[in-house]
């Protein structure tokens, strides 16, 4: 008899947490791809939900792990487990869920931004921030060797000034010239952002010309060489241990101890600067990937956030991205919490980060080149030019190898 | 008659968990993945890509592609250098702990103590002693050779693949040392001794008595070592992630990119599911055969008291 009281009340028990589930409150669930921000955003997203109503799931995937966003969305997507909003990184992730990606043309927040995602003239993709690159110096470093890095824009420019530090590596107490990674792990930094130098430098903000060229196998053999001779400076001033073994602490590590005067990063590393005591000055410089001077530095949105067209909770992700950008809650999180430089107009709040301030002021100056890298397929980075820029690295292959294997790479691109 | 259906039904009743289980999580999955593999399946709602069958095409085209025929043969030549070393090392921390030394004990759990580290973990562990730990000892010494970058194991494919090989060996090796250990200790103390007053020297015992006494363990530890290092991924991840690159048939592809990881990434990098699935199946076979092999090859050698 007892036994029998037991089962019925277990039984009961189950279906109300059964019923229980069913009635939970309204969800939200977002996937992105920057784990810096995941605690910031988190307690962003807890605010926001309290006072709506709604509980918000964040799922932060990538950075030191070795799943990335992209991944993770496959796997959901293959669950039936898709998020309400999702992280993107630029076209080629775009055309992967684009059968349902909402079109966001109609929300307010697009007026107030010029670096949202858009594809065929509608709006797809909320910025998430503005980040840039360019060479990262050491001003103090620089003042101390006499170097003005205003001069720093040409091939010619950094030539002579990589020379003339690599002579007083004593004097500064640094071990390298420049801190530089092209490991395997590190073909983000290689084959992703250096190589946006060959795409997008000395071009106006959009411009696609080299890489639709490059994309249809035509290659500008001229722009490609000065870019291999700045790839070649760069390998060759760079400190070989971090270049060839190194990862991102290592790289990042060396500049932040001053112990390399340049930087091959862009302005995500402020938290490491701040980390690890940094108080020397510091900004951007261009790249010095052509014999012409190019004043300007890499600037973008580096991810978007898209709405799941096929969401349950569509209405809430779209209210959940309005505040984010009409809000002063959101403008708050976004520049002071997780010390991103905001993509919207009408935020008079301003990051800490020097490498980030230097972002905003190039920004400012409208001195901007974009970002085409994205244009390429991840795979073909990662898999066809990582491993070339990790051969020059290494010394395996010359100049004019290297050179070769690029072309043969984007000639025979599938 | 009765009794017999009785019988029937209580077998099926009390199977059918077990069953259930393990058709939906083993049956069903693996026949997915191999009709998978036959068509184009993508997992992401790429405008215009159904479902379409394509017959071998995901195979032909493995079989085409440089990485993968690359990755295959590296770890065919990494499962044999694993295989010798772990069983080697293994066999002889196995007779040192089983002979008569001081605080064997403590070795015993000190060898076994590296196979309850994560592999992922310990691939980071070893990246540091290879590319901190030993160039900062080869200061400390002022052997200049050492912190050399070009010296260093992970700066070269063919020495990053043996890096692999020792952290692996180093995590593996207890492990396997345990089974030997237990075998080790099943072998008759009678056949040592009878050998011995027939003048056998320790060599000559070790090869004629030990060997074949263990035999029956050489077939496991064959087996688990083969298995394991055809699947190696988690180490392969965090010591090397594939690098450094290498020139294969005229293109620049990853140096030490091992099976499991030249599918992981023919899936999420490329984002070719489907032909990821295709190299999962040839894995698949690959390793059914093998190993089959070695365990009938072994067998024969077993030796039954």
């Amino acid at each position: 008899m007892k036994k029998t009281y037991t089962v019925l009340a277990t039984l009961a028990l189950v279906a109300m947490l059964m019923l229980g589930c069913k009635a939970a409150p309204a969800t939200l669930t977002l996937a992105q791809g920057k784990p810096e921000i995941d605690a910031m955003l988190k307690a962003y997203a807890a605010a926001w939900g309290e006072a709506n109503g709604i509980e918000v799931t964040i799922k932060s995937i990538g950075g030191s792990s070795n799943i990335s966003l992209g991944q993770q969305l496959k796997a959901d997507y293959a669950a039936g487990d898709m998020p309400d909003i999702f992280g993107i990184n630029g076209p080629e992730d775009y055309k992967e869920w684009q059968a349902i990606v909402a079109d966001l043309s109609a929300e307010k927040w697009v007026a107030k931004t010029s670096v949202a995602f858009t594809y065929e003239g509608k709006v797809y993709g909320f910025p998430v921030a503005v980040e840039g690159w360019g060479m990262a110096y050491n001003k103090d470093l620089l003042d101390k060797a006499g170097i003005d890095p205003a001069t720093l824009n040409s091939f010619g420019a950094y030539e002579a000034a990589f020379a003339k530090l690599d002579g007083m590596k004593a004097e500064l107490g640094v071990d390298s010239v420049v801190s530089m990674a092209a490991a395997a792990d590190m073909g983000w930094v290689t084959a992703h952002h250096n190589f946006n130098s060959l795409l997008s430098n000395g071009l106006p903000y959009g411009d696609t010309s080299v890489a639709d060229a490059l994309l249809a196998g035509e290659v500008d053999a001229t722009r490609l060489a000065e870019y291999a001779d700045w790839v070649e400076l760069l390998f060759k001033y760079a400190d070989q241990k971090v270049l060839t073994t190194g990862n991102y602490d290592s790289q990042v590590g060396a500049f932040a101890t001053g112990k390399a005067v340049f930087l091959h990063q862009g302005n995500w590393t402020d938290p490491n600067m701040a980390q690890a005591n940094a108080t020397f000055a510091m900004g951007f410089a261009p790249h010095g990937s052509m014999k012409a001077a190019t004043d300007g530095i890499f600037v973008s949105a580096p991810s978007f956030y898209v709405v799941n067209s096929e969401s349950k909770n569509k209405k809430a992700a779209l209210k959940f991205l309005e505040d984010l950008a009409m809000t002063e809650a959101g403008a708050k999180y976004m520049v002071q919490e997780a010390g991103m430089i905001p993509a919207f107009s009408g935020i008079s709040l301003n990051p800490a980060g020097q490498l980030s301030k230097s972002v905003q002021e190039w920004s400012a100056a409208g001195k901007v080149y974009s970002w085409n890298q994205y244009l390429f397929s991840g795979d073909f980075r990662d898999k066809t030019l990582a491993p070339i820029y990790n051969q020059f690295a290494n010394g395996a292959i010359d100049k004019a190898k290297f050179v070769e294997l690029l072309t043969d790479a984007f000639v025979s691109r599938k | 008659m009765r009794a017999h259906t009785e019988k029937r039904l209580v077998f099926w009743l009390f199977l059918a968990p077990a069953l259930f289980a393990f058709v939906m999580v083993i049956l069903v999955p693996f026949g997915l993945g191999v009709w998978y593999s036959f068509t184009n399946w993508s997992s992401s709602p790429r405008t215009g890509a159904g479902i379409a069958f394509v017959g071998l095409d995901n195979f032909v085209r493995s079989f085409r592609d440089p990485s993968f025929l690359y990755s295959f043969t590296i770890t065919t030549a990494y499962t044999i250098v694993n295989v010798a070393l772990v069983n080697v090392v293994a066999f002889a921390l196995a007779l040192l702990v089983t002979s008569a030394i001081r605080f064997r004990n403590f070795y015993r759990a000190g060898f076994f103590v590296p196979n309850l580290i994560g592999g992922l973990i310990l691939g980071y562990i070893w990246q540091f002693i290879f590319n901190n730990a030993i160039p900062s000892l080869g200061e400390l010494l002022g052997i200049a050779a050492w912190s050399e970058p070009a010296n260093l194991l992970l700066a070269r494919s063919p020495t990053a693949l043996l890096a692999i090989v020792i952290a692996g060996t180093w995590q593996y090796a207890g492990y396997i040392m345990v089974i030997y250990v237990a075998a080790l200790e099943n072998v008759p103390v009678e056949l040592h001794e009878a050998a011995q007053i027939d003048g056998a020297s320790p060599w000559q015992r070790l090869r004629a008595v030990t060997l074949p006494m263990v035999s029956q363990a050489f077939t496991i530890t064959l087996f688990l070592t083969l298995v394991n290092s055809f699947k190696q991924f988690d180490t392969n991840t965090s010591l090397t992630n594939g690098g450094p690159s290498a020139m294969f048939m005229g293109k620049p592809i990853f140096g030490t990119e091992l099976l499991a990881m030249n599918i992981y990434n023919t899936a999420f990098i490329s984002n070719d599911l489907a032909m990821g699935q295709a190299r999962a199946v040839i894995f698949f076979l690959v390793i059914a055969l093998i190993s089959t092999a070695q365990v009938r090859a072994n067998k024969k050698r077993e030796v039954e008291l």
